[in-house]
């Protein structure tokens, strides 16, 4: 009987304290994921009750009610429209369940979050580009072939469109529309602006200028940049989440998204686009007084990694013009290289270190392109999500710096960092020298100091590894608790696809949808009859009868694709395999395999109750 | 005390589901004792359990005694179930 939808939604919502009480809604393949705010304002018995609820538990912070597949995003496209939620993605239920974080973690924190999912475009990217313009370094002519010229491109795509990527990532995470967060991404790096890497070589009075109302704006891009693309997007999704609550819904699709882009453009190019580019004065005049001076390279191979997470380290090429132009020495390069390169170091000693494979594969090409001069990755990616190894970076920068400043290192050219600035250098042993301090302190210190932060995975790891895990309860009495007897969800046994079962004539218990092939024993006891047809199992422990069947009519299947592990009279302990089956071949004999397990005796005990534990 | 014969038609026997609408036929027709026999195996009919763990399959006649009650009524409504179902 296909379900309604609509009637479906309309009573879990009114079973949970009213829409102030919901913070947020999504859905995996078979829940739906609910933020609460007061989880004492919902009626759990009830909404257990409504048609089409299989299931509920708490978790994390999140009350989650099984569907089904297939059902859920339904019910849950219902349940929008009956709250008027607005759509969240399972990781914003996340985010709203970790809501408590202090501030100043979630801003640094949103960096990491907007990049992670990008990583593999920039991971690739940079360390093509790293390649591809290192090897002119080396073999000049490879610099005139055309191989190089559509390698480049290749390779510095995501880069210089690098907004685009981050305004859609940035999109998803504040929950604004990831098509607008597109078009803001775009328009930040319009091909009709002053390329952002090129605006260097423009004397100030020839860029275009706008007059807006009282406002000048530069039209100048945004390529490179991270944080004001950031805060475009932030804005936007505010504006755009704030327009749908006021706007009428005739009128939604199309002023919402016309007035959400055209503020959000507006702003960012008269407020959030000049207070950068004064931030960026800024840095730039207080770089270039730091790289004069002994300390001062200190103090700037330390700070250098922060302007790369500001997206302010492209403007340096005019610092570095501006030396050779006078001494004809670019000091400032082992400046930036020994920031770089201490970032390389500290990102191989993630790759190194870390157990997590996943940590372990973004680290390693990471490092790499880092070594080649382009950071991104390796900051974005590992140093700066995890902290402890960006600043360990800073340390190494620092005194890399140092040490080339005391030894007046330098280079003619500009533009390149860390290996590809080897041939150019005026003194390659030491250059070598800063290179291996720089990383080889930051190395050391991340080596020494940061420890892999993964509670999330230890969580996760015992689960999947780990049948000795013990189960949850899921039917209790006087007479003792029985356990899960199989991998999976827990339906109640009005949800059991059998009306036989579902009625309790069997007597009371549970259904589970399997996620694996195997039942095992729910207490210590005996094994009282095993099926001819190894479907089903009956045990015994101090007066509790517990009839274990595998499926719906499956009696039918003759004992095809079932194993039988134990047999009658054996004396079993609890997480001991009882039976096998074979998922597949139930399903090909078109039966329905959840697990149902009753305690066929259940009227002559006490205090039955069914269902996990709380 | 009223009895009778029952050969299983039932291509799957008396398997969960057959002995737990039996059971529940049974507790409604409360006041009499009803066993369930097959060859020297003998049952009290009310225990799910011990029904099921006799491995009743087609072809094999139980035997059903009715004791006490209004054992007449009792015996053929049993007898119809068994027919309907089994």
């Amino acid at each position: 009987m296909a379900l309604d939808y609509r009637k479906c939604a309309e009573e879990i919502f009114s079973h949970l304290g009213g829409k102030e009480n919901i913070i947020s809604a999504a859905h995996c393949a078979t829940r739906l994921r609910l933020v609460i705010a007061d989880n004492s304002k919902i009626d759990t018995k009830a909404l257990e009750e409504v048609e089409g609820v299989k299931g509920l538990f708490d978790s994390n912070g999140q009350l989650q009610l099984i569907i089904g597949t297939g059902t859920v995003n339904k019910v849950y496209d219902e349940f929008l429209a009956v709250t008027g939620l607005t759509a969240a993605t399972k990781a914003d239920v996340k985010a709203a369940a970790a809501s408590r974080m202090p501030l100043w973690k979630k801003i640094l924190k949103t960096p990491g979050d907007v990049f992670v999912p990008i990583l593999p475009a920039i991971v690739a990217s940079g360390l093509m580009m790293g390649l591809v313009e290192a090897i002119p370094k080396f073999w000049p002519a490879f610099g005139s072939s055309d191989w190089y010229s559509f390698l480049d491109l290749v390779a510095n795509t995501a880069f210089a469109l690098l907004p685009v990527l981050v305004a859609i990532s940035a999109a998803r995470v504040f929950g604004g529309n990831v098509f607008l967060g597109a078009v803001i991404g775009l328009m930040m790096v319009h091909p009709a602006l002053i390329n952002a890497w090129t605006v260097g070589n423009y004397a100030a009075g020839e860029i275009p200028t706008w007059h807006l109302f009282f406002f000048n704006v530069q039209q100048v891009g945004y390529q490179g940049h991270v944080i004001p693309v950031i805060l475009a997007v932030l804005l936007m999704s505010t504006i755009e989440k704030w327009l749908h609550k006021k706007v009428p819904e005739m009128i939604d699709l199309f002023v919402t998204p016309l007035c959400t882009v055209l503020v959000t453009a507006f702003v960012t190019f008269t407020i959030i686009g000049p207070v950068f580019s004064i931030l960026e004065n800024w840095v730039l005049a207080g770089a270039k007084w730091l790289a004069s001076t002994l300390y001062g390279s200190f103090v700037m191979g330390a700070i250098y990694p922060w302007t790369v997470v500001m997206g302010l380290h492209h403007m340096y090429n005019v610092i570095e013009a501006g030396m050779i132009a006078q001494t004809g020495l670019n000091t400032w390069m082992p400046i930036a290289s020994a920031a770089n390169f201490a970032q390389f170091g500290a990102c191989l000693a993630v790759a190194l270190k870390v157990h997590n494979q996943k940590t372990k594969a973004v680290a390693l090409p990471s490092s790499l392109s880092a070594s080649l001069g382009i950071t991104e990755p390796a900051i974005f990616g590992i140093n700066f999500r995890f902290m402890k190894p960006f600043l360990c970076g800073m340390a190494g920068g620092a005194v890399g710096a140092l040490f080339g400043a005391l030894f007046g290192l330098g280079a003619p050219v500009y533009g390149v960092t860390g290996i590809p600035a080897i041939p150019a250098v005026n003194n390659v042993p030491l250059y070598l020298v800063e290179l291996l301090i720089a990383a080889g302190v930051a190395f050391a210190l991340v080596w020494f100091i940061w420890k892999e932060d993964k509670p999330e995975e230890k969580k996760a790891a015992p689960a999947e590894e780990a049948p000795a895990e013990p189960m949850p309860s899921v039917i209790r009495c006087a007479a003792g608790e029985i356990l899960q007897p199989c991998k999976g969800q827990v339906i109640a046994r009005e949800q059991i696809p059998d009306e036989t079962f579902a009625a309790g004539i069997l007597g009371e218990g549970v259904g589970v949808i399997p996620e694996d092939g195997i039942v095992i024993a729910p207490f210590d006891g005996t094994v009282t009859s095993v099926f001819d047809t190894r479907h089903a199992v009956t045990l015994e422990k101090d007066g509790m009868e517990v009839l274990i069947h595998i499926g719906v009519n499956t009696v039918n299947m003759q004992g095809e694709g079932f194993t039988a592990f134990v047999e009658e009279g054996a004396e079993v302990k609890a997480g001991q395999k009882l039976l096998g089956f074979d998922r597949e071949a139930i399903a090909k004999a078109g039966y329905n395999d959840t697990v149902v397990m009753l305690l066929t005796n259940s009227d002559d005990l006490e205090g039955v109750e069914t269902g996990i534990a709380t | 005390m009223k009895s009778f014969e029952y050969t299983i038609t039932d291509p799957v026997g008396i398997h969960a589901r057959p002995a737990g609408l039996l059971v529940k036929e049974i507790k409604s027709l409360a006041g009499s004792a009803v066993t369930i026999s097959k060859g020297e195996k003998k049952v009290n009919a009310l225990k799910l359990m011990a029904l099921m763990q006799m491995g009743i399959k087609q072809g094999e006649t139980v035997k059903i005694e009715v004791e006490g009650g209004d054992e007449e009524a009792v015996a053929k409504k049993i007898e119809a179930f068994f027919k309907a179902n089994l």
